[in-house]
Parts: C-alpha cells; structure tokens; sequence
C-alpha cells in the first residue's frame, strides 16, 4: 500500500467527511473553518479532489433529499477511513519526534 | 459571474460535466451569494480563487498520485497550491485569465467610483441643447485651421529644404528626339 504524504486538500477533506456524510458546499465551509480561514478551496479544486477519491474508493457518493431539491452527499469508505487513519499516524510520529528534538534542544 | 463560470464548466469533459457540472454551479452559486455579505474585495478574490481553481480543475488520467504528495515526504501543512492538485492547463493561462479578470473587476469598481463622484459633484447635469453643440463649432473651425496651418509651415519647410521633391520639376528635360518619341530626362 502507497505510505506517502496525502496533500493537504486530501487530508481535509477526508477529516470533514470523517465524522459525518457531507455535500459540496458543506464540505467547503468545513475546511474553511478547520483551517481558520487559511485555506480556501474552490469549487474546481473541490471536484476534481471529490473525483479522484471517489475513482479510488476512498469516498462514496449518495443521494439525499435535503427540503425542495435533493443533494448528492459524499462519505468515507472503509478504505478511505484506513488511508486517512494511517496519515494520522504518520503525522503523530513526526510531531511527536520534532516535539521531542525541540524540547531537547531547549534543555 | 456565474455565466462565466458555467461557459467554462462546459470546457470539462461531457462525462464529468454530467456527473458534477449541476452541482458544482449549485455550490458556485451559494459560495457568490454568501460573498456578496463580505463586500467587493472579498468577491474579487473569491472570483479569481474559483476561476482558477477551475481551470487547474480539470480531471487528469492518473488518480491516484494526485491523492498523495509524489515526494518522499513533504509538511502537509506547507500550503501547498491548490492548482498543483489537478493541472490540466498551462499556468500562464492560468495567470492570464486571472489578471484579466482582475482588470475588469478593477475597471468595473472604478467606473462606479466616477459615476458616484460626478452624481455628487454635479448633480443638475442636463443633455447638451442643440445650441450649445453650434457654439462649439467656431472652436472645431479654429483647430481645423490651425492643423492646416501647421502643416502647411511643415511643408514649406520641407520646401526649402529641398525635400519636397517638387523642385526636381524644374530639372525635367522635356525633348523630342526624331523615331524615339518624347522621352523624360531628369
């Protein structure tokens, strides 16, 4: 299995779906506020990132009706939950190292 | 805003557009209406942010290197351009577009600057009367006059100088010459 770095619009947008299905627009709003602002995704970018984790399995899409119109709606897969549950891994053990070559450094 | 961004929608492939091209205008459409709260500098960004992110948009062939970073390791948290995501057109294209974009936002702002600044200056502006516009032509004669002027100072200088060519008329030697006909000799 691949073991490189997700990106970072990646990474946000599997942590947005990781706790509830989201649509387009929620998922934009999500990772503005994740990121406080720092990070704006737009619209293109957003697709073609929802294209490519959906063509890998990652997520999948669903429709829901949401009041007069319905709403497609993306969710993490099992696979996609694994992937994103092994990044978190990787970025613990790197901020635990730089934490601990930082604090030795200091003392 | 949205024609544009539904014309270049319809640049995307036929099977892509089909399959996100409604809901990416439905997502485009409320990200414009929730800008129009923020004031005119957020929507100029906000516009070229999207354009774009949908020129770099278009889905290429590889899928899943895009998902990860192609280097061994690389800070997630670097910033890492959105357009490095998907590239499917030139980035000077890119940088173009945006500019101009910009350009023509920059112009509109200006435009309703002036327009307000005149309403405020001015506010009894009437149509110019049919008089008003024969009062000018004495003025319009008077440049004409003085263009004309002006250039025929030019040409009698020119004249002087010898440059005209005028002069080489003199030089014309106009003589019959018995079974050749008039012939022209300068």
């Amino acid at each position: 299995m691949d073991s490189a770095p997700i990106t970072e619009p990646i990474l946000l947008i599997l942590l947005s779906l990781a706790d509830q299905p989201r649509h387009g627009y929620a998922i934009l709003r999500d990772t503005e506020t994740m990121t406080e602002g720092r990070l704006r995704l737009s619209t293109g970018t957003l697709y073609g990132a929802l294209h490519r984790l959906l063509a890998d399995g990652w997520i999948e899409r669903f429709h829901q009706e949401d009041g007069s119109r319905g709403k497609q709606v993306y969710r993490l897969t099992t696979l996609g939950r694994r992937n994103l549950q092994q990044e978190i891994t990787r970025l613990k053990l790197i901020t635990r190292l730089a934490s601990l070559r930082v604090a030795r450094k200091e003392t | 805003m949205l024609p544009l961004y539904h014309f270049l929608v319809h640049l995307y492939p036929a099977t892509y557009r089909g399959q996100y091209g409604e809901e990416m205008l439905a997502v485009l459409s409320e990200v414009l209406t929730e800008n129009q709260k923020k004031g005119v500098r957020a929507q100029i960004v906000s516009a070229i942010c999207e354009i774009t992110g949908l020129l770099c948009g278009p889905p290429s062939r590889s899928t899943s290197a895009s998902l990860r970073v192609p280097f061994a390791w690389k800070n997630p948290f670097q910033g890492e351009s959105q357009c490095a995501l998907i590239s499917g057109f030139p980035k000077a294209t890119v940088t173009l577009m945006a500019l101009v974009l910009l350009a023509v936002f920059l112009a509109i702002a200006k435009g309703k600057d002036i327009q307000a600044s005149i309403a405020y200056a001015n506010p009894q502006v009437s149509p110019i009367h049919p008089t008003q516009q024969l009062a000018l032509l004495p003025t319009l004669l008077l440049v004409l006059a003085f263009a004309c002027l002006m250039g025929a100072f030019g040409w009698a200088m020119l004249f002087a100088l010898r440059r005209t060519g005028s002069q080489r008329l003199s030089n014309v030697d106009v003589s019959s010459r018995p079974g050749s006909g008039t012939s022209l000799s300068i």
